[in-house]
């Protein structure tokens, strides 16, 4: 019952937080100068044809209007209509959600998979060589630009090799997870270094920590310590770093998903903002509102289950 | 015997009834009866997927609406006008309309439709053809200008439409074969127009079979298509075309060379050579309609000096952004604008010479106003030009800055007039010097001649004059001389006629870049 009250509570939260958004997005991108009908027609149209057109898509109601009757049709799942593309903005982001929700969770899950066991070693071996060595790899991978290496596998893995797609998304399951393999592999290897500079930090201290003493004095094996005690303790920062970079790389993974043409929402709300389609940004706004709040929201709950202290606040 | 077509890329400019109303184009009818293909029929093979990486993609196959190339060149090969180019881009053949003729005041144009079939069987009828036309004229048509000058489109009966026009208007033959004249099925786009946007019913060669935005488009060949193969049965050749959006060129390069595309449009120049190099695949270099050049705004200082915009074409190195950015493909130009039919080859270029230049910025009185130079963010290649013109701008004694916009806002304020310079480019849309001559040069065509405030009365009438004379060869020469003057008041800094670059494998034939800009898969074949 604490729980679901919890969970309302948090759930109602979202909405001010959500509202407020939308309506920052929405002043700046019609405070900043364009016109979504004069850049899609490119100087040609005459006035009158560009304020009929105007007129026809609701542009030339005031702003306050406009923006509550966006509102008004979101709460009814009525996104609008995109100005570029005319198709419903629901149905558009909608196609590209799913690709991008999967495209980070593969990333994530590589990432993750990567940097537990090697955080692990470099903590316990810590001061060796093989310590230095991860953390080396780890800056490094860090420090190259996702353009570049999402570049060089595509020609080693893509075009030498022939493992892997070098671009799209697939139809089925295992289409996805050959097509997404490479795109997941650039985002990782920035995403990687991070868990596991901070996994390691966390292990060190939580090694170093009484309670692995009066551990290891019960007669506890290294291992159990190591899972029960340290691994837990220590995944706390690390929901931190993956609560925070999973919602920018809902919209940053924008230059992965050019390189490799995924069509992704990133890629999505560049164009749009290039072409000022006003309700494609203003829904995508909402929606990367909405996720970001859900990841907290998600991230929240992991500390519970993890640190069984944050429950009894 | 020149004919025109019309279509639009994504640099059209503001078309008023003048960039039409060249009255020197013989109003004859030209009828092509040969199947528009360049293959012989013994050795074509049928059948198969073509895939297709495009570095924009269709947003739309609502043919009425504003559009990019993205959209164009899709539309164009699922929907059919009732005129349509030929092969190479720069003439006319019959479309859904086999035969026409024309009353000898020219106001009345009688169309006689062919037996053709949409995409789903059903015929083409009347009724169909004036409400795509009455629509394509109408109020929120994007090129409804196109048809201002025609009075009614009626039908004589089943088979014979009539245009009739309010003026003597030769251009209308090009308008007709517009993307945005295609043929709909009527009770399906009146029925769900959003839905005609991503399925429509045409009656082109291919049909759209599935649209997934933001990937690519999957088309599949129209069975019932009217038109013909050098081998005697329908078009298309191939069973299916693949067409994919691929925005980065490193990606259609890399997929082209691993076998997942068989054709790329638009190489990148610095990847071009790296495919020459390769013996399966065929590098296409061909002409376009493009010319990429500095716009000048004539109405800012120090721009308003003609000394100045002399000053900045003869600091401009041109040869070294020719090696630099285009690697040697295109031509380094003597012209204001597209190399179109009446182009001449004998206008002198101005040449590289910064001691000249740093001469006329003294004798203007420069008072060091500074010089903003305009480029769009992302185009890497323009910010290489833009900061080689800097660097010559620079020694000549002038004060430049390089600013960055993105496009949207940059062309907004080069519109607005509040540019100085801005590193861009211009298309022409149909093979006639008249349209882009006129919309760049004359200053009251409607758009302060493009943007860039030039006015010359001379030029507004050798314009004139060119427009209404009906001997090529008169037009040629004033044309020519037009080109002349426009070029040496210093209009602009124009820097390449650019190529259209595409790559594809040589197990791909019949593939070809039309100089209006697009491609016609029906002609296309796989070898293998």
């Amino acid at each position: 019952m604490i729980f679901i009250d919890y969970l309302l509570r948090r759930l109602i939260q979202m909405v001010p937080v959500v509202i407020g958004v939308s309506l920052v997005a929405f002043i700046a991108i019609h405070v900043v100068p364009g016109d979504p009908i004069e850049i899609m027609m490119h100087g040609r149209a005459k006035p009158d044809v560009v304020a009929a057109a105007r007129a026809e898509l609701g542009l030339d109601r005031p702003l306050p209007l406009q923006y509550l009757r966006f509102i008004g049709g979101a709460l009814i799942g009525d996104l609008g209509v995109s100005i570029i593309q005319n198709a419903p903005v629901a149905d558009i982001i909608g196609e590209r959600l799913g690709p991008s929700v999967f495209l980070l969770t593969y990333s994530t899950v590589l990432a993750v998979i990567v940097a537990v066991p090697l955080s692990l070693i470099a903590a316990l071996y810590r001061g060796r060589l093989v310590d230095h060595v991860i953390r080396f790899a780890g800056m490094s991978g860090f420090a190259m630009p996702p353009f570049w290496v999402g570049l060089l596998l595509m020609l080693l893995f893509g075009l030498y090799l022939n493992w892997f797609s070098i671009s799209g998304y697939g139809k089925t399951f295992p289409d996805h997870l050959r097509h997404l393999f490479l795109p997941s592999v650039t985002i990782s290897l920035s995403l990687a270094p991070m868990l596991v500079q901070s996994l390691r930090a966390a292990m060190l201290e939580v090694l170093s920590a009484d309670y692995i003493e009066v551990a290891r004095s019960k007669g506890l094996t290294p291992r159990r310590i190591l899972i029960k005690h340290v691994l837990r303790n220590a995944l706390i920062p690390v929901i931190t770093i993956l609560a925070v970079n999973i919602g920018w790389l809902l919209s940053g993974a924008v230059i992965v998903e050019y390189l490799f043409a995924f069509p992704g929402l990133g890629s999505l709300l560049v164009r749009a903002v290039g072409f000022r389609d006003y309700p494609v940004i203003q829904g995508l706004a909402l929606v990367f509102a909405c996720l970001v709040m859900v990841v907290n929201l998600l991230a929240d709950i992991g500390y519970m289950l993890v640190d069984r202290r944050v429950l009894k606040e | 015997m020149l004919s025109r077509v019309t279509y639009r890329t994504s640099r059209s400019t503001a078309k008023g009834l003048l960039g039409f109303a060249a009255l020197s184009v013989v109003a004859s009818v030209i009828f092509i009866t040969a199947p528009s293909t360049t293959s012989t029929a013994a050795e074509i093979k049928r059948g198969g997927t073509l895939v297709f990486a495009r570095p924009d993609e269709p947003l739309t196959f609502d043919p009425f609406t504003p559009s990019d190339n993205g959209s164009i060149y899709a539309i164009e090969q699922v929907c059919d006008s009732l005129i349509e180019a030929d092969e190479s881009g720069i003439g006319l053949r019959p479309g859904l309309a086999e035969s026409w003729n024309i009353s000898s005041d020219g106001l009345e144009y009688t169309f006689k439709l062919r037996d053709a079939k949409f995409s789903n069987g059903k015929p083409v009828t009347m009724d169909d053809v004036i409400f795509s036309l009455q629509t394509a004229a109408g109020p929120t048509a994007a090129y409804a200008f196109g048809f201002e000058p025609v009075k009614s489109f009626e039908a004589v009966d089943a088979h014979h439409l009539r245009v009739t026009l309010k003026q003597r208007y030769t251009p209308l033959l090009a308008a007709l074969s517009l993307f945005s004249a295609a043929i709909v099925e009527r009770s399906s786009f009146e029925a769900d127009r959003k839905q005609f946007g991503s399925s429509p019913l045409c009656a082109g060669p291919f049909m759209v079979k599935e649209f997934s935005r933001g990937s690519k488009v999957v088309l599949v060949r129209n069975p019932y298509y009217w038109d013909v193969g050098a081998d005697g049965k329908p078009l298309p050749y191939l069973d299916r075309v693949e067409m994919l959006y691929v925005p980065e060129s490193n990606a259609r390069n890399l997929g082209l060379r691993n076998g997942d595309y068989d054709v790329i449009a638009t190489v990148a120049f610095n990847q071009a050579r790296s495919i020459k190099g390769s013996s399966d695949l065929t590098l296409e270099v061909a002409p376009v309609f493009r010319l990429d050049y500095v716009y000048l705004n004539h109405a800012k200082k120090p721009l308003d000096n003609k000394k100045i915009r002399l000053a900045l074409n003869y600091a401009a190195n041109r040869e070294a952004i020719f090696k630099a950015v285009y690697f040697g493909f295109g031509e380094i130009p003597n012209s204001y604008m597209p190399k179109v039919n009446y182009h001449s080859d004998d206008v002198k270029r101005i040449p590289y010479d910064i001691e000249k230049a740093k001469r006329l910025v003294a004798e203007a009185g420069y008072d060091g106003t500074p010089i903003e130079l305009m480029v769009d963010t992302g185009n890497a290649s323009f910010r290489q030009i833009a900061t080689i013109l800097q660097q010559g701008w620079t020694q000549a004694g002038l004060n430049v800055n390089i600013v960055e916009f993105d496009v949207g806002t940059a062309f907004g304020m080069t519109e607005k007039g509040e540019y100085q310079a801005y590193v861009s480019y211009i298309t022409s849309d149909i093979n006639d010097t008249d349209e882009l001559a006129v919309i760049q040069a004359d200053f009251n065509s409607g758009s302060e001649s493009f943007y860039s405030r030039y006015n010359n009365p001379e030029v507004s009438k050798l314009l004139a004059e060119a427009r209404a004379a009906s001997d090529s060869s008169e037009r040629a020469a004033l044309y020519a001389k037009v080109q002349d003057i426009v070029y040496h008041d210093g209009y602009s800094v124009p820097l390449n006629f650019v190529p259209a670059i595409n790559a594809y494998h040589n197990y791909v034939k019949g593939w070809r870049q039309l100089a209006n800009g697009w491609w016609w898969i029906e002609n296309v074949w796989l070898d293998k």
